[in-house]
């Protein structure tokens, strides 16, 4: 085999791992990474214009094949809406009530510090060891790294990682590389929670660090606890399980993510807010 | 200034063959991060491209398919990949040891090329979940049948189309040439 190696295949051999070493110590060293920004941008238009063609299919496949579930869903939404109507009635009156409180509190209105920049998703990230995505905004359209994205709804999908001119990478909630500083919000217990991505419990978020005589239950709502990079009240997701730990001095509750990222399409990131 | 330059027939067919082999590469890495990263197949993303960079450096041999396996992984690595550092040395040097063995050992047929295709795919995952085992944070080791076989596996189905595809375009300008 060695013999039917010529001298130019052997000299590519060597420039190949010499490349993935100066890639390797570039990566390590974190400087600036120029190579992945040109590419990147390069390639953000076209994953965009493919982005599009896919939801255009995808809205033609919806229309063709799923019209006649759609027109249960309808059915079913429109008894659940007449029901909701009832609650909404309510709670106009204890949301009137709470105006009234945050007024005679003086509070300002919940997360009108948000400045919000919306963007499409034009790819994720074809590993299968990490869930992360690319965004078709960047620098230019006052996305940076360290920024929240979220649902419309508020609920988190996961942090800015790295930013070009024309493009973002978010690294989502369910990466074991994101830590979160969270709280249960019925009982107020604190923890950390992170990706259980490739752990067993793909699709799940794990929140660390519970006290062992702590009660959770299901359902039970997590949220931000609020630092520099996540502002406070955002919605991770809802406890599912759980256990002790390995150690068996803490507990740790495995959730389900409030945002359904099967489904995302448009994200928001919060480019500004205060977290005072 | 394109009248001053003067190509001959088979060296505007060679342009196209690669350019033709570029667009591929760039229609393969489209549909893997923008359509199959968002369709998991039984809850495991496939990976066409290091498929074509083999089956393309199989058929162009060590030399080219060396220079093109290099350049197309440099640039699936800086287009975000996780762990596109190791693809870079692993995949490129199975290409041209596949395209060395194809043509030496064995035969430049489709089961061969399969076999090297599934080898060097096979290979190049194993690295990055060692790698992944390592460095936190760290993956379950029952990920590598529940996660990384199916994956490799699955990512096989691309073989046939993608060898076809290189087949035909690796005939351009072969008659010329002779």
């Amino acid at each position: 085999m060695k013999k039917h190696l010529s001298a130019r295949t052997k000299w590519l051999i060597i420039i190949a791992v010499l490349l993935a070493g100066l890639l390797t110590v570039n990566s390590a060293m974190k400087t600036g990474g120029w190579g992945t920004r040109v590419v990147q941008s390069v390639l953000t238009p076209f994953r965009s214009a493919t982005s599009a063609l896919v939801r255009q299919v995808e809205r033609y496949y919806n229309y063709v094949f799923q019209y006649e579930s759609l027109q249960a869903e309808n059915q079913a939404l429109k008894a659940q809406i007449s029901s909701m109507e009832e609650d909404v009635r309510s709670a106009d009156s204890l949301q009137r009530e709470n105006e009234r409180l945050h007024q005679l509190l003086g509070l300002a209105s919940e997360h009108e510090d948000y400045q919000f920049a919306s963007a499409y998703i034009i790819s994720w990230v074809d590993s299968n060891w990490k869930s992360a995505f690319t965004i078709g905004k960047g620098t230019s359209s006052g996305v940076c790294e360290g920024m929240v994205a979220v649902t419309e709804y508020g609920q988190v999908i996961g942090l800015v990682t790295e930013a070009g001119s024309n493009w973002a990478t978010v690294t989502t909630v369910l990466d074991s590389a994101l830590d979160i500083s969270a709280t249960v919000a019925s009982t107020g217990y604190n923890g950390v929670v992170e990706g259980a991505l490739a752990t067993g419990s793909e699709g799940l978020l794990r929140m660390n660090y519970l006290p062992t005589d702590s009660v959770l239950r299901n359902n039970d709502q997590v949220l931000t606890t609020g630092s520099t990079v996540y502002p406070r009240g955002l919605i991770i997701g809802y406890v599912t399980d759980a256990n002790f730990d390995q150690t068996g001095v803490a507990k740790y509750a495995l959730l389900k993510p409030a945002a359904d990222m099967d489904n995302l399409e448009q994200v928001f990131i919060i480019t500004d807010f205060n977290n005072s | 200034m394109l009248k001053h330059v003067h190509l001959t027939k088979s060296q505007w067919l060679g342009i196209l063959k690669w350019s033709l082999y570029g667009l591929l590469t760039l229609a393969v890495l489209l549909l893997q991060s923008v359509v199959l990263s968002q369709l998991p197949v039984f809850g495991v993303k496939l990976a066409p491209l290091p498929v074509l960079i083999v089956c393309v450096c199989i058929w162009e041999g060590s030399e080219k398919g060396g220079i093109y396996a290099i350049l197309a992984t440099l640039f699936w690595c800086l287009s975000g990949s996780d762990f596109g550092n190791i693809s870079v040395a692993v995949i490129p040097i199975g290409a041209m040891l596949s395209a060395v063995l194809c043509r030496a050992v064995l035969t430049l047929r489709f089961l061969p090329a399969a076999l090297c295709c599934l080898g060097v795919t096979l290979v190049n995952a194993s690295a990055i979940f060692v790698f992944k085992l390592i460095l936190p944070p760290t993956v379950a080791i029952d990920s590598f049948w529940r996660i990384l076989l199916p994956g490799v596996f699955l990512s096989m189905l691309f073989m046939p189309i993608h060898y076809a595809l290189v087949k035909l375009i690796s005939r351009i300008g072969v008659h010329d040439a002779l």
